[in-house]
């Protein structure tokens, strides 16, 4: 388990355990958030007893409450509470990148799908995993036991971000896969062609499913930082361009913000909760920002 | 455009060696792996050509880099100031200093001589070891080319200002002509003046012109030492009413003062020398200048002994120019001329003496002439010697000793003036013993009635009237009768005529003296008893030309006509001895203090000086305590010599050909055309600090480029 261990690790753990404690209504606002399910099914789970009023369905009528009291009393059940949740991680060559950061973006989203995969299972939350390439290449079924943290880790830790990438696709699969409205957490640097990839987002989107896009980048692919004659290689393509760093870092870091906008503005209509993210942010401080924000927002 | 070292143009190749490493070894780029590669992929294109400029730009650079540096290691030299010379031969130099005195105009503590000495020296001290050098000055001796630079640094450093320089354009032609004798040499003359406008007249730029058109390949570089804003005060010379002056007539002196640049009234002082030749202060004043700068004081001095005075006016202001601040002056008092006037009888002299020495007239020590009135009949017991001049007015028929003794008078130095009258017989005047004195036969008498027309006023026994000649209306005494003579002797020359072409007075020299003829009478009263009048000129209306024609004659005759007692520096002094008098040596007494001790050759009735160079009072003297020879003269600076005019330098350039002249202001100016003139301005500043400009570029360009990626 050394592996899970290297992804969740004891500050990290600590740091959401913290957030679980001391900070509970946080927590609680977090999942409320999460558990915000439109689902009123059939529970046994006894919630609390009002009075009835004029428009209630009488078949919630409490009979022994009227029997015991001679009023009227609605019986409301707990409703559904148990929200599935997909890790959805993409295991494209590029996600394997890092220039000079302590983790690669794949490392990045795995430390950031663990937090959350703890903090859902603490929560008794069953939760999945769904990787993908050009096509869904693995995925763990959701469950909500103490176990699943491991054997989600353990998988991801065997995977290598190694071949091309297709999100569209992928998400698309991942649509058609999904049968409940689940909430859909993506992790991707999303660097393929984004209409196609916006378009699976709103396919999810409107399949019920909520979503949560981590947008992970590198922290050189946000900064630029090169210098000077530099020849760059796509990991992907192997495609090879040579430029002259210094003269074209304004018009890279142009062209990254208008991305990363568009995305955020494509996700906002849509209803995704978009997450910009590089490598060297604090993913927990990240994760918790983010939060924060879903809770003030919901 | 040349190069000193052009073989080193050769390294212009190298260049290729940035090519080469451009083509086979270009540099690798860092090489980054970067999936946000399609961000990049967008404006890939314009980037790709902006790289590629940068590396065309680098390569561009360190080509010119290469180039530059062997460019700049070649020496490049540039011909800028368009002056052909003969590259590598040796150099034959003329320096022309202008040491006139108007260069010792001071300026920055220095005069303009000294600074273009200094100059001239630096000069010298650049001059390759092989030149021919030669100095020319303003003094009247030529020059040639010296032994070595050393010698002509010499010659320069003793150069002092000349107070008769000859014409500057007279030097330069004759330093054109020397150099241009060295036809195998690079011809070059440096010309130091102040651009005076008294140096560069048309004329003599005409004649500088010609001798630059025969010789092509002279150059000359003018180096101007002048000062554009100049001031001085200047004494134009002294206005003395006469250098002669009768014992107690009083001496007046008018000082004409000129500034220029300056409004400042300066004080005038008048010194005079006394017996031991110290000189005394005698009078100041103060000139009020006029909006031209013109002022004019005026002494005046009474009471002079007999004897030869002088004495100096001096400005007490200084100003620049010292040399023109101080002029000097001689005059001679001298007793009454003594006029021994023979006559037939008293009347027949009347007027003449009357006009000489007027008996109106009670001061006597005023009358010029002291005359001795005297009949033919008693003149043969007469001792001459005592008289300065003998005037025979209306001569009849006279004894050959009184003749003799009269010729004898003349040769000794003695004058004669011989008034032809009525009296006068053809038969007996010409006769052996009287045409020693008359200049030829009398022929007869001419009765057509004229006038008498002075057409030159040049001659001694005229020129006073020089000043009057215009306003002397001599037709207005008619001359009905005068004699004319057959032929004129050989030594005779005649002084003035009538209107009709007539002789009227006619000089001779006679041994050591002379004799003066007129050929009408003097001294004809105005309604003779029995005969007509002569003429008019003594009884026409107002008859003063009469007067001052008689005291001209006679004063000529005594030689007591105005003595030039002032000259210019450089001018050739003579001083006539008086008739009786036998000088073997004298001494001259220079202004300086020192005296000279020359001898006379025997016979001799002139002392000439030619050592006027020095401004200043001269004296000689002869017969030691006794005097028997005292005589001064001064020496003054010609007026245009304190004239500062400068001609434009422009102006001067454009009459003067272009490709042969060229004008410096400075040392600086003159050594860089000595540079450019030897091996053209050497470039080797600019260009080294191209290739620091491109190699800086270079630096930056391949640092911005090659910078290591992190």
């Amino acid at each position: 388990m050394a592996t899970v261990e290297k992804y969740l690790k004891p500050e990290v753990i600590r740091h959401i355990s913290r957030l679980d404690l001391r900070a509970q209504f946080i927590v609680k606002g977090f999942l409320q958030g999460l558990h915000a399910s439109p689902f009123h099914g059939f529970s046994v789970e006894f919630s609390e007893h009002r009075k009835y009023t004029h428009g209630d369905n009488p078949d919630d009528i409490d009979w022994l409450v009227y029997a015991k009291t001679d009023k009227y009393y609605i019986k409301k059940y707990e409703a559904e509470t148990n929200l599935t949740g997909y890790l959805v991680m993409d295991l494209s060559a590029s996600m394997a990148y890092t220039h000079d950061q302590e983790l690669t973006k794949f490392e990045y989203s795995i430390c950031l799908a663990a937090a959350l995969c703890y903090l859902m299972i603490h929560q008794n939350d069953p939760v999945g995993l769904i990787t993908f390439g050009e096509r869904i290449v693995d995925s763990l079924a959701p469950k909500s036991k103490r176990q699943q943290i491991g054997n989600i880790l353990s998988l991801l830790a065997k995977l290598k971000p190694r071949d091309k990438t297709d999100i569209g696709q992928s998400l698309n699969q991942v649509a058609a896969m999904l049968k409940h409205s689940s909430l859909v957490m993506i992790f991707s640097d999303l660097l393929t062609d984004p209409d196609q990839v916006i378009a699976a987002l709103r396919r999810l989107r409107h399949g019920g499913h909520d979503v949560i896009l981590f947008h992970v980048l590198d922290q050189a692919e946000i900064a630029f930082p090169f210098e000077g004659l530099v020849e760059l290689r796509d990991p992907e393509s192997q495609e090879v361009i040579e430029l002259d760093a210094d003269s074209y870092r304004s018009e890279y870091l142009e062209e990254i913000s208008s991305f990363r906008t568009m995305y955020e503005v494509e996700c906002r209509q849509s209803g995704i909760d978009y997450v910009p993210l590089d490598t060297s942010m604090q993913f927990d401080r990240a994760l918790t920002e983010y939060l924060i924000n879903r809770r003030n927002r919901g | 455009m040349g190069f000193l070292t052009p073989a080193l143009l050769g390294g212009v190749a190298l260049i290729a060696l940035p090519i080469i490493l451009h083509l086979i070894k270009r540099r690798q780029p860092k090489r980054i792996d970067f999936p946000a590669l399609q961000f990049v992929r967008r404006r890939q294109a314009a980037n790709r050509r902006r790289l590629n400029f940068r590396h065309l730009l680098l390569l561009a650079l360190r080509c010119a880099l290469i180039a530059s540096f062997a460019f700049a290691l070649a020496r490049p030299t540039i011909k800028g100031s368009g002056l052909r010379g003969k590259e590598g031969a040796p150099l034959a130099v003329a320096l022309v200093i202008d040491n006139s005195v108007r260069m010792q105009y001071a300026y920055k503590n220095n005069t303009r001589l000294q600074d273009a000495a200094e100059m001239a020296k630096g000069l010298l001290r650049q001059l390759p070891e092989d030149s021919e050098i030669a100095v020319f000055d303003l003094s009247r001796t030529g020059a040639g080319f010296v032994i070595d630079a050393g010698t002509a640094e010499a010659r320069v450093q003793n150069l002092a200002a000349e107070n008769n320089p000859r014409p500057l354009a007279d030097a330069l032609r004759e330093a054109i002509q020397l150099v241009a004798e060295r036809k195998d040499s690079r011809q070059e003359i440096f010309l130091f003046s102040d651009l005076n406008t008294d140096a560069f007249t048309e004329s003599a730029l005409a004649g500088i012109n010609e001798s630059l058109a025969n010789a092509p390949d002279v150059r000359i570089y003018l180096v101007d030492v002048g000062v554009e804003e100049f001031h001085n005060l200047t004494v134009q010379p002294l206005e003395l009413r006469s250098s002669s002056l009768r014992q107690g007539e009083p001496l007046r002196i008018e000082a004409p003062v000129q500034a220029v640049g300056t409004t400042e009234n300066p004080l005038v002082e008048l010194y005079l020398q006394d017996s031991k030749g110290e000189s005394i202060k005698r009078g100041q004043r103060v000139a009020e200048l006029d909006s031209d700068g013109l002022g004019r004081v005026v002494f005046e001095l009474a009471d002079l002994p007999l004897g030869s005075h002088q004495g100096e006016v001096r400005l007490t202001t200084a100003d620049p120019l010292q040399a023109d601040n101080t002029r000097y002056f001689s005059v001679e008092v001298r007793p009454a001329a003594q006029v021994l006037l023979l006559g037939v009888h008293d009347d027949e002299v009347l007027f003449l003496r009357e006009a000489l020495s007027p008996s109106l007239v009670t001061d006597r020590q005023w009358v010029r002439f002291d005359c001795v009135t005297e009949l033919y009949s008693k003149a043969a017991a007469l001792d001459l010697s005592g008289f300065d001049a003998v005037c025979l007015v209306n001569p009849p028929p006279l004894s050959d000793e009184l003749w003799q003794a009269i010729v004898d008078y003349a040769d000794r130095g003695g004058g004669v003036g011989i008034f032809l009258g009525h009296l006068a017989r053809a038969s007996d005047f010409n006769n052996i013993t009287p045409q020693k004195l008359l200049p030829g036969q009398l022929k007869r008498k001419s009765r057509l009635a004229t006038y008498l027309s002075p057409q030159r006023m040049d001659h001694p026994a005229l020129s006073g009237l020089r000043n009057f000649a215009a306003e002397i209306p001599w037709q207005v005494y008619p001359v009905f009768q005068h004699w004319e003579f057959a032929d004129l002797v050989g030594d005779a020359y005649v002084i003035a005529r009538y209107a009709n072409n007539d002789p009227a007075l006619i000089e001779r020299p006679m041994g050591r003296g002379r004799s003066l003829t007129m050929t009408t009478s003097v001294s004809d009263p105005l309604e003779p008893v029995g005969r007509d009048p002569w003429n008019l000129l003594p009884t026409g209306p107002e008859p003063w030309p009469f007067v001052a024609l008689s005291n001209q004659l006679v004063g000529y005759l005594a030689q007591r006509e105005n003595r030039l007692l002032e000259y210019l520096a450089g001018e050739t002094v003579t001083i006539q001895l008086p008739p009786q008098q036998r000088v073997s040596s004298f001494v001259l007494r220079q202004p300086d203090g020192q005296s000279l001790r020359r001898s006379l050759p025997p016979g001799e009735d002139n002392i000439r000086i030619s050592t006027t160079s020095e401004l200043g009072n001269y004296r000689v003297a002869s017969g030691g305590q006794s005097r028997q020879l005292d005589r001064g003269f001064s020496i003054n600076l010609a007026p245009e010599l304190s004239q500062l005019t400068r001609i434009a330098p422009d102006a001067l350039l454009a009459s003067l050909p272009e490709q042969q002249v060229k004008l410096a202001k400075s040392l600086g100016d003159v050594e860089r055309y000595v540079d450019i003139g030897r091996s053209g301005r050497s470039l080797f500043p600019w260009v080294i600090s191209l290739v620091a400009i491109v190699w800086g570029a270079e630096s930056l360009l391949a640092n911005r480029f090659y910078r290591e990626a992190p």
